[in-house]
Order: structure tokens, then sequence, then C-alpha cells
């Protein structure tokens, strides 16, 4: 350890200064904006914000996708992490790089795959039309189905790779003991797995979670102006009705949800670290 | 019985979900007709060719290359030091740096792009290509400043206090000792920065302008307008080279061990 004060701090300042720069000074401004009408330090913009419908919808829908896609990835999440802990090492091996090669391609290439899927003429609509389920396409793309079908596709494998970490961890005899002793498969998850695998399941759903509620690739190509949702509403607000009151409203919601959620991953994270 | 049958068929039915869609791109890139289609109506390269003849694809491939490779030059320019300092150096408010440099990870790309083009570009009157040029580098610098960290907190202090008992300069105990043994950390914080700022959208979304747009940009303008197979194509190609550059880096360097 060094003591030259001055030393360190030529170091370290071209960085933090850039940080403050380029990035605190100029985000606290922006949401600044969203507390200030008329040069007066009001909330009435948040109120504004919530009092129009579609604001309300694009809100709830926000929430209400990254809720669902959290849930879907946990319950994909812990079937799928507990077969590839159950592999042999070489084979667990190749599959965790199978599940984490979609996180190395560009997100714009892995959502364009749905378009190609869900469209009039996908494969979906060949196959339904194929067994006589519709006479005719039926709408996929544009939907909410759509998003939340290519949101758990982009966020799936973090929930895995957070719950077999989790597994791993997990008392080797703790499941065929449960089992012997006569829990039944549902038991053996309620009261073995899940409380042993809670900090793994917190630490994706957190990563999942965020993520869905703050993508912009995934609706602005699967939902389009249909299907907004608060990072496509924001860029609306921005570059359609120049309404950078709103824009800012929606920065802060997003913002403080994802710096809530980083609070929560330190915390589990220090926590782990002291025992 | 029943388990033994429900692992592997949970694990196939996930990994076509997660995998599929990639190889439907792939194979919508090799196709004859004129419009996007699986399967593919007939074989052929052309959208793989169109992809190297359209004169906005190459703009822009450009532009994400210079991005990719400029910005994240700079962030380990700017981050290096800043490591250094908050792993060797009693630094003043050394949490509050950690947390200045760490920031842009946390907000969401899209209000950092906003931000910067509200608060800063167009204050200072930056031009396009200077402003996606330091959006980037402030995108690249947590994870710099992270795996940069992460190497030199594994590195022993004691060698190079012991460079410096034995007569080295400070500067030259960095390059000859520290330098040489946390490589492998840069080339890895290159390598993900490369990938990170490459693939990007968010951010550049407010600061790409008339005649200067990253590629991913550029492919989402594209697809709203053409409904052809060549943005297939390019995606299939863009993956590719992903994949080859993260596959490298694990085989030649344990990639893995630094992320």
């Amino acid at each position: 350890m060094f003591q030259n004060r001055a030393e360190a701090l030529a170091l370290a300042l071209p960085a933090a200064i850039f940080a403050a720069l380029v990035f605190i000074v100029p985000v606290l401004l922006l949401l600044s904006e969203g507390f200030k009408v008329a040069e007066q330090w009001t909330l009435s913009a948040f109120v504004d914000f919530f009092s129009q419908p579609l604001n309300r919808t694009v809100f709830l829908r926000t929430l209400k996708l990254g809720a669902m896609v959290t849930l879907v990835a946990a319950v994909i999440g812990y079937a799928t992490a507990y077969a590839i802990v159950s592999l042999p090492a070489g084979a667990k091996g190749r599959m965790i790089g199978l599940v984490v090669l979609p996180l190395m391609i560009s997100p714009v290439a892995r959502t364009y795959a749905w378009i190609v899927i869900l469209g009039r003429t996908g494969i979906v609509n060949q196959a339904l039309m194929a067994i006589g389920l519709t006479d005719e396409p039926i709408r996929i793309l544009f939907t909410e189905t759509a998003v939340f079908i290519g949101l758990l596709q982009l966020f799936l494998p973090l929930m895995v790779i957070s719950l077999i970490s989790a597994l791993e961890n997990l008392p080797r005899d703790a499941v065929p003991a449960a089992r012997v002793l006569g829990a039944n498969w549902f038991q053996v998850f309620w009261k073995v797995i899940l409380p042993l695998t809670r900090e793994g399941l917190v630490v994706g759903g957190t990563l999942v979670f965020t993520g869905s509620m703050t993508a912009y690739i995934t609706p602005a190509i699967l939902g389009g102006s249909k299907v907004l949702m608060l990072e496509t509403l924001l860029y609306q607000q921005v570059t359609v009705a120049n309404n950078f009151v709103s824009a800012s409203v929606i920065a802060f919601i997003l913002i403080i949800m994802s710096v809530a959620a980083n609070i929560l991953l330190k915390r589990i994270a220090t926590a782990r670290n002291r025992t | 019985m029943t388990q033994r049958l429900f692992a592997p068929l949970t694990l196939l039915l996930v990994m076509i979900f997660l995998i599929g869609p990639f190889f439907i791109i792939v194979a919508a890139s090799f196709s004859a007709g004129e419009t996007l289609a699986f399967p593919p109506e007939g074989f052929s390269l052309k959208w793989i060719s169109k992809v190297f003849i359209v004169e906005s694809f190459r703009q822009s491939f450009a532009v994400s290359m210079f991005l990719a490779i400029g910005g994240t030059l700079s962030a380990l320019l700017l981050g290096i030091p800043a490591s250094y300092a908050m792993s060797r150096y009693k630094l003043p408010l050394s949490e509050t740096v950690r947390f200045m440099v760490s920031a842009p990870i946390i907000v969401p790309g899209i209000i950092v792009g906003l931000a910067l083009l509200r608060y800063f570009v167009i204050p200072i009157g930056l031009s396009i290509t200077l402003a996606l040029f330091v959006a980037h580098t402030a995108l690249v610098l947590p994870y710099a400043v992270r795996v940069v960290s992460a190497s030199l907190a594994n590195l022993r202090s004691d060698m190079e206090e012991a460079a410096v008992l034995l007569g080295s300069s400070r500067l030259g105990a960095f390059f000859r000792v520290v330098l040489p043994n946390i490589r492998g950390g840069i080339l890895a914080a290159f390598i993900l920065g490369f990938v990170t700022s490459f693939n990007q959208v968010p951010v550049s979304l407010f600061l790409s302008g008339p005649g200067v747009r990253t590629l991913p940009i550029d492919m989402l303008g594209y697809m709203e307008i053409v409904f052809d197979p060549s943005v297939a194509a390019l995606s299939s190609l863009l993956a590719f080279l992903s994949i080859g550059i993260v596959f490298a880096a694990e085989r030649f360097l344990g990639f893995s061990r630094y992320v």
C-alpha cells in the first residue's frame, strides 16, 4: 500500500472527472427536469404523467411483463438448472456454454429471429394452419405475447446461471435424503431446494426483472407502437412528442428501480462474503 | 423413471427455445427468396453478399468498429490508472471514485444517451462521432474498472514493493512488474468492452444522427423499411463474429476466469 495521496489522485481523477462530466451531472440534470415546472420544484409532472390513461397502461404493462417474465424464468430456470447440475462434469460445462452463448449474440439479431418465427408467414402460423387450428394467420407480432416471448428468451440465461451456482452449493445429499425420508418432489422443492437456493433466486430474479423492465430493443421490434413499454414510451416522448418533462419522469422511475435492484444485489453479495 | 425422462426433455426444450431462433436466422439468410421466410425458399448466397454491398451497412460497421475499439481503449486508459490507484494507494474517497466510474452500468442506456445529449453534447457542440465516442467510453468504463481491479486484487502487491525497494521507480515498477502480470485481465476487459460496445443500442439511440449511426441502430432502421433477408444475413454474420471472438478468448485466455 503506497501512501502518496497526490499520486493516487492523479491516477484516479481523470476517470472520476470523466464519469462526472459525461455521466453523473447530465443524468442528475435530466432527472431534475421531472421535478421542475416553470422553475418551481414540484411533483406535478408525476401527477400529470400518471393522470394520463396511456401512461398508466404502459407503466402497469411494464411491471406486469417484468413480473411475468421473472416468474416464468424462475420456473423454467429451476428445472433447467437442476437438470444441468445433475449432469456429469464434461456435459455440464458444455451445457453451461450453450446457455451463456446467446448472451454474446447481438440482442438485435436475437430479437429479429422472432419476427421470422412469429410473423404472419412465420413457422408458428404455418404450423397452426397446417393442423387446422386457424384458417388465416393470427396476429402474434406486436402483441404482449410476442414481447413476453422475446424478453423471456433474452433473460432466461441470467436466471439459469444464477440458479446453477446456487444449486451447486446445495449439500449433495440434501435431495436424496429428503426423498428417502418420504418427501414427494413438490415437498423436496418447497422445503429443501427453495430455502437453500433463495439467494440465487433473488439474484437471478433481480437481473431478469430489471433487465425486462429496462429493455428497449425487444419491445421496439416485437411490440412496436402497439405494445409500448416504459423505454419505448420514453423514446416516443422525446422523438415524437418532444415532451422532455414526461421523458424525465420515466427516466426517474426506471433509475429508481435499477438502483433499488443494485442495492439489493450488493446486500446479498456482502452478506455472502461475510458468511 | 419419469425423472430420467424429464431432465433431458427439459434441457432439449429449453435449448431449442434459447438457441433455435439463432439457427432459424442463419437458415433464413441463405434463402433465395425475396422476403424473409422459414423454411427458406431455395439456397443462395445473395443476401450474405448483399450485406457487404449495402453502403449504409459498410459505413455503420466502420462506425461501430471505431467506437468499439476506440471507446474500449480510452476506457482502459482511464480505467487502468484508476483501478491501480484504488487497489494500491490509500486513496481519499476511494469508494466514491469506485461508485462514480461504475455508475453507468446501473442506469439504463437510453437514459445515459438522452442525458448526455442534452447536458453535454448540445451545450458543448460536440460532433455526432465524438458524442458517440464519449458515450461508448463511459459505457465500457465500468467493465474496464471491474475486470482490471479483479486482476490487480489477485496480484500480490509485495512484488512491486520489492521492485521499488530494489531501486526501480514507481512508474518503472508498474510497467515492468504490474502490467505484464495483469495482461490477461486487460485483454479480457478489452474483449468484454468490445462486445458490449459493439452490440449496444440504447445508449446510441439519441446520439446517432444523419450519416453517423452504429451498426445495430442502422439494422433497426433498415428492418422497419425493408423486409428482405439481408438483416437476417447480417445478424448471423455478427453472431458468428461474437461467438468466434468469445470462443477464441476462452480458448487462449480462459476468458471466463476474468468476467
